[in-house]
C-alpha cells in the first residue's frame, strides 16, 4: 500500500460493529473497509457491497473444462488414436462423462483461485499489512481513509468512534 | 389480516381440492372401464401414485429426523409442514393394503413373481421366491409403513407437546432426539427393502444394487419440490410469516443439490450396466431407450439439466418465479421418473401372463378380448416405438390421476396443518430459525 493515513476503530462485538456500520452509513461517512476475524452474516448488504462475480468466473471455467475434456476425448478416441476398449464404440459418450465431470471441477476450481489471486493482486511476494494484529483474532474494525481529510472531518470521525464505543487507532 | 398462527382450511380450498380429487377418481373409473382384464393401467397408476406420495411422506419424516439429529435449526419455522406430510403414511398404509388385497385376490398382474404359473415355469423366479413372495411382501410392507407411521405420530405428538413447555426446558427435545436418531438407520434399511418390493420387483428378472438409493433420491427431490410449492402458496396467503427468503434459498439449495445427486445415481446405475454389458442387465435400459425414448431422455432433461441450469445462480434460488418453475418441473419430472420405473415392468409382466392367452382360463370372453388388445398394444410397444398413451407415455388420464392424488395429498396435509400451530414455540431452535441467514 502507498502512503495512506488510515483511521480505524476497534470493536469487541460484531453486533456493536453492525450497529456502528449502519450509523456510519446513515451519517454518509465514507468507509474504506471493515475488517473482521470471521465472516459476519448480514454485513455485506449494510455496507452496500455488490455480490461477488467470482462464481460467474467459476461457471465459465467449468464450461471451458467440460468442452476441453469432452471434445478432447471425442477427437482422440475417434480420430487421433482410436482404441477399442471393452468392445465399445469409439465414441462412447457414457464413458466420457466421469472424466468430463472431473475436468470441469478441476478447471472451475483452479480458474477461480487464479482469478481471485489476480484480481486481488496477490502474488507470492505480496506483503499485506495488517492494521492491527487483533483483527485476526477477536476484534472488529471499521477503517477510514484520512489521507486527504481535513481536521474537521477527522474530528467528526473520531466523535463517531467515541459514540459507537470503539477504540481509536491511526495507521500511517 | 387473519391470525397467521393457526392455519384455516377454507371451504374454497376444500371445494377446489375436492374438485381435483373428483377428477382423479373420474380418471381412475374411466381407466378401469377402458382397461383390459386385470386392469394393468388402472393398477399400475394406483401403485405409481401410492408409492410416489407415500415416499414423499416418508422422506419428510426422514428429513425431520436428519435435521433433529444434526442439531439443525433452519427448518424449525416450517417443520409443521413436514410433520403434516409424514402423517400421510397412514393413508399410504391403507393404499398399500389395497394393493396387497389385489395381490392375494389375483386382481392385478403387477408382479410377475406373484403369478404361480409363471414361477413354476421359471427357474430365476423360483430362485428369488424366498424374497419375492406374497407373504414377505405383505409382512414387509405392513411392518415398514406401520413402523414409519408410529415414528411420524410420536414425533409430531412430541413436537406439539413441546409448544406447551416453558422455554429452555429440553426434556421433550431430548426425547424427540432419541426418536430421530433411532429412525435414521431404521428408515434407511426399510426404505430400501420396500423399494425393492414395491418398485424394482415389477421387473422380476432384473435387479440393480443402486436402485433403492436412486428411487429414494427421486422421492427426496420430489418432497423438497412439493415443500417449496406449498410454502410459496401458504406464504402468499400470509401464513408462515417467519419463513423468509433465506429459508427458501436453503430449500432451493436442497432442490439443486439433490437433483444433481439424483443424476449422479441415475448415471452411476446406467454406466455400470452399460459398461458391464451383461444381457440380462442391459435389457432394462435397452427397452427404455428404444420403447420409451421421450421419458428416457426427458427424464434427464427435466430432472437434471433444467434444475441445474435454472438453480445454479444464487439469485434464482431467492426469486419466487424461478423457484416455482423449477419445483413444478421437477415434481412432475420425478413422478414421470417413477412412471418409467413401474410401467415397462408391469407391461412386460402383463404381456407374459395374459398376452399369450392360453394360460389363464379365469378370463371371460369379452374381457379376454380386451386383455389381448392391451397386451398387444404392450407387445407392439416392446417391438416398435409407437407410443401407447398410458403405457409408454403418460396419457391425459394418467395425469388426471396424478392431479387427483396430488389434491388428495394436499387436502390431507392442510387438514393436518389446521390441527396445530403453524410455528412451533417450544423448540429450542426456533430463535435461531427465525433469524436464519444464509
Amino acid at each position: 500500500m502507498e502512503n495512506r493515513n488510515i483511521l480505524f476503530g476497534l470493536y469487541d462485538d460484531e453486533q456493536v460493529l453492525m450497529d456502528a456500520v449502519r450509523e456510519a452509513k446513515e451519517d454518509d461517512l465514507d468507509i474504506l473497509d471493515v475488517y473482521t476475524p470471521f465472516p459476519v452474516h448480514g454485513l455485506d448488504p449494510i455496507l452496500g457491497l455488490a455480490e461477488s462475480r467470482l462464481h460467474v468466473v467459476g461457471f465459465l471455467f467449468g464450461c471451458v473444462g467440460a468442452l476441453t475434456a469432452f471434445l478432447g476425448m471425442s477427437w482422440i478416441f475417434t480420430d487421433e488414436w482410436p482404441m477399442i476398449i471393452g468392445g465399445k464404440p469409439y465414441w462412447s459418450v457414457p464413458a466420457f462423462i466421469p472424466i468430463t465431470f472431473e475436468i470441469t471441477v478441476l478447471f472451475a476450481s483452479i480458474g477461480m483461485v487464479v482469478v481471485f489471486y489476480a484480481v486481488n493482486g496477490l502474488t507470492p511476494r505480496t506483503h499485506t499489512e495488517v492494521l492491527h494484529p487483533r483483527i485476526t483474532d477477536d476484534k472488529f474494525a471499521i477503517a477510514f481513509d484520512t489521507s486527504h481529510a481535513t481536521e474537521d472531518e477527522i474530528k467528526q470521525l473520531k466523535s463517531f468512534f467515541e459514540r459507537s464505543g470503539a477504540e481509536v487507532h491511526i495507521k500511517e | 389480516m387473519k391470525e397467521a398462527i393457526q392455519f384455516q382450511f377454507t371451504s374454497r380450498q376444500k371445494i377446489f381440492l375436492s374438485g381435483f380429487m373428483g377428477l382423479g377418481v373420474l380418471c381412475m373409473i374411466i381407466i378401469l372401464f377402458t382397461d383390459g382384464a386385470a386392469a394393468p393401467r388402472f393398477w399400475s397408476n394406483f401403485l405409481l401414485n401410492t408409492v410416489f406420495f407415500t415416499g414423499i411422506a416418508f422422506i419428510a419424516l426422514f428429513a425431520i429426523s436428519a435435521m433433529v439429529t444434526a442439531y439443525s435449526g433452519w427448518h424449525t419455522v416450517f417443520k409443521r409442514l413436514w410433520e403434516a406430510y409424514s402423517q400421510f403414511l397412514l393413508v399410504g398404509l391403507i393404499l398399500m393394503i389395497i394393493v396387497i388385497i389385489g395381490l392375494f385376490g389375483n386382481f392385478h398382474h403387477l408382479y410377475h413373481w406373484a403369478d404361480a404359473a409363471s414361477v413354476e415355469a421359471d427357474e430365476i423366479l423360483q430362485g428369488k421366491s424366498g424374497f419375492l413372495n406374497k407373504g414377505f411382501y405383505t409382512i414387509a410392507t405392513l411392518v415398514t409403513i406401520g413402523v414409519w407411521y408410529y415414528f411420524a405420530r410420536q414425533m409430531r405428538a412430541l413436537s406439539i407437546e413441546e409448544d406447551e413447555v416453558a422455554f429452555g426446558d429440553f426434556s421433550i427435545y431430548k426425547r424427540l432426539k432419541k426418536y430421530a436418531a433411532a429412525f435414521l438407520p431404521i428408515g434407511a434399511v426399510t426404505s430400501a427393502i420396500v423399494i425393492w418390493l414395491w418398485v424394482m420387483s415389477v421387473d422380476a428378472h432384473w435387479y440393480s444394487t443402486l436402485f433403492a438409493w436412486y428411487a429414494t433420491s427421486s422421492w427426496f427431490v420430489a418432497m423438497i419440490a412439493l415443500s417449496i410449492l406449498m410454502l410459496t402458496y401458504l406464504r402468499s396467503l400470509g401464513y408462515f410469516p417467519n419463513v423468509s427468503v433465506e429459508h427458501m434459498h436453503d430449500l432451493g439449495k436442497y432442490l439443486f443439490g439433490f437433483s444433481v445427486f439424483w443424476a449422479y445415481l441415475w448415471f452411476s446405475q446406467f454406466m455400470l450396466i452399460w459398461y458391464g454389458n451383461i444381457g440380462e442387465e442391459t435389457i432394462y435400459f435397452n427397452n427404455q431407450r428404444s420403447n420409451y425414448p421421450i421419458l428416457f431422455y426427458g427424464n434427464l432433461i427435466i430432472n437434471f439439466v433444467a434444475p441445474f441450469f435454472i438453480l445454479i445462480r444464487n439469485d434464482t434460488k431467492r426469486k419466487r418465479g424461478t423457484m416455482v418453475l423449477a419445483s413444478a418441473l421437477v415434481l412432475v419430472g420425478h413422478w414421470a421418473d417413477f412412471f418409467l420405473m413401474i410401467k415397462p415392468g408391469v407391461l412386460h409382466t402383463y404381456h407374459e401372463v395374459v398376452g399369450h392367452g392360453d394360460g389363464h382360463s379365469m378370463l371371460g370372453t369379452a374381457s379376454e378380448q380386451s386383455a389381448r388388445l392391451v397386451a398387444d398394444a404392450g407387445h407392439s410397444a416392446e417391438t416398435a416405438s409407437n407410443f401407447v398413451s398410458g403405457f409408454t407415455i403418460p396419457g391425459l388420464l394418467d395425469i388426471g390421476v396424478f392431479l387427483g392424488f396430488l389434491a388428495f395429498f394436499t387436502y390431507f396435509v392442510f387438514m393436518q396443518l389446521s390441527k396445530a400451530r403453524l410455528q412451533p414455540t417450544g423448540d429450542p431452535f426456533i430463535g435461531e430459525s427465525i433469524h436464519h441467514h444464509v
